[in-house]
């Protein structure tokens, strides 16, 4: 059922409940809040203006556009959330990374699962890689700060693997082990208690516009199998190709990548 | 095996004066070198020159009369194994962690059996009761003596010891110098002990 404006200005009336709460701990959050919300609501008018007209043209070319630029929006992030140095190995490593990520999943279910003749069909092109991508930026943040910041944190353990005849991948297997399992792990675990615990996002989306449950649950299994393989991939393709920039050609780390405070 | 310093000119910070200034050596099969001098005078500095993570600001150094650029530094590190004062294999029980090193390609026929490794341990004076301890949980001077007993194993042509005493008794000391020293491995250390220096082919001091 769809419902107007006018009717959803009314929902902004609940957040006089958490101002009064914040406010009355002086928590200092209610700028912050003002911000967050003005932003999400201009964010959204405006994703959701942008997506009417590529439904509307539904042209390939202008698509793969959009999700370029989503990729490329994410790159940033996943760079600025690590707390890594934005330089441009590593700015190209996870632009290549994210986006291989991207593609591979995008080819695989919407062609060889859901059967699109044409992949790029923006009702489903965009709002799938959206979810892939937004996961893969949260894994590779996790991924790629753990990887680099125990390397920084543990240099001296690197040093003695390379100083006792190790290749610098051998050396490497321990800290690129330890930051596959943290970054997997979120989303192993959201997998495990999905149904259970909520209900995912997209389903309750696809339901609350009227689609049958069983759609839902079938579109919610896809892309949970699409989030998991696509986030592993491109933390495995993030910490690949940047490592091959950030260790040189004497296999020392290079410590200006690590921001520190 | 042959190991050449010539002139070497090395400082962490450019702007101070250099830690080493014009530093030569010259080391071959079989040498057992001792380097003595206070903390601070560049010890380790020359491991960490020699092994390449750091490079001379002037001056060469060379292994087996090639100088030290990136495929002759991979030759060298294969042939090298080094025990720092405060070793880190990492998280996990010493019987997880200690296999690690054995794994990579230029290590694994040197891979020894769990039995060979205590014994080993037996005769550095560890108690067998660390290999199921906490690798974190040992003290420093076990983790040394657990590096001692991985560069015995490894068995290799370098050898590259920081202070390999400075944990040790008598006995032990004289352990690992009959374990360690064959008479043909290069064996560069350094040392504060007395004891260690005496046996010694050759001192070199740092100021």
């Amino acid at each position: 059922m769809n419902f107007t404006w006018g009717q959803l200005s009314i929902a902004f009336v609940i957040l006089i409940i958490p101002a009064l709460i914040l406010w009355k701990f002086k928590t200092g959050l209610l700028t912050k809040m003002g911000i967050a919300v003005v932003r999400m609501t201009i964010q959204l008018l405006f994703v959701g203006y942008y997506l009417e007209y590529l439904f509307r043209y539904d042209n390939t070319w202008l698509n793969l556009g959009w999700i370029l630029v989503m990729v490329i929006v994410a790159d940033f992030a996943t760079i600025d959330r690590s707390e890594l140095k934005r330089n441009r190995y590593l700015i190209f490593s996870i632009f290549i990374a994210t986006f291989l990520g991207v593609l591979v999943i995008d080819v695989f279910f919407l062609k060889f699962v859901i059967q699109l003749p044409n992949i790029m069909t923006a009702q489903y092109a965009i709002p799938i890689t959206g979810m892939v991508l937004g996961n893969c930026l949260q894994s590779n943040v996790i991924g790629i700060n753990t990887f680099y910041y125990s390397i920084d944190q543990h240099q001296e353990r690197y040093r003695f693997f390379i100083a006792n005849g190790s290749t610098q991948e051998e050396a490497l297997f321990p800290f690129f082990r330890n930051a596959l399992k943290k970054s997997a792990n979120p989303t192993l675990a959201s997998m495990a208690t999905i149904g259970l615990v909520s209900l995912p996002g997209m389903m309750t989306g696809q339901i609350l516009s009227g689609s049958s449950p069983f759609i839902a649950i079938k579109y919610q299994i896809m892309i949970m199998l699409a989030i998991f393989s696509g986030t592993v991939l491109s933390v495995y393709l993030g910490i690949v190709i940047s490592s091959k920039f950030v260790f040189n050609e004497r296999n020392n780390f290079d410590k200006t990548i690590v921001k520190k405070d | 095996m042959e190991i050449t310093f010539s002139n070497v000119d090395f400082a962490y910070d450019k702007a101070a004066k250099p830690l080493l200034k014009k530093f030569s050596l010259k080391v071959k099969d079989g040498d057992l070198i001792g380097i003595k001098g206070p903390s601070g005078a560049g010890k380790t500095t020359l491991f960490r020159l020699l092994l390449g993570f750091e490079i001379p600001d002037s001056g060469t150094i060379l292994f087996n009369d090639k100088p030290l650029e990136p495929f002759q530094l991979q030759l060298l590190r294969k042939e090298t194994t080094w025990v720092p004062q405060d070793l880190d294999l990492g998280e996990g029980k010493l019987s997880e962690v200690f296999y690690f090193p054995f794994t990579f390609a230029a290590n694994r026929s040197k891979s020894p059996d769990e039995m060979k490794v205590l014994s080993t341990f037996e005769a550095l004076g560890l108690p067998k009761s660390v290999w199921q301890e906490e690798f974190t949980n040992l003290s420093t001077g076990q983790r040394q003596r657990v590096g001692l007993a991985i560069a015995y194993l490894m068995d290799k042509n370098i050898m590259l010891l920081d202070e390999p005493t400075s944990a040790l008794d008598e006995a032990s000391k004289e352990k690992i110098r009959n374990l360690l020293f064959d008479g043909k491995r290069i064996i560069l250390s350094t040392s504060h002990d007395p004891w260690w220096l005496d046996r010694c082919s050759k001192i070199i001091e740092l100021k």
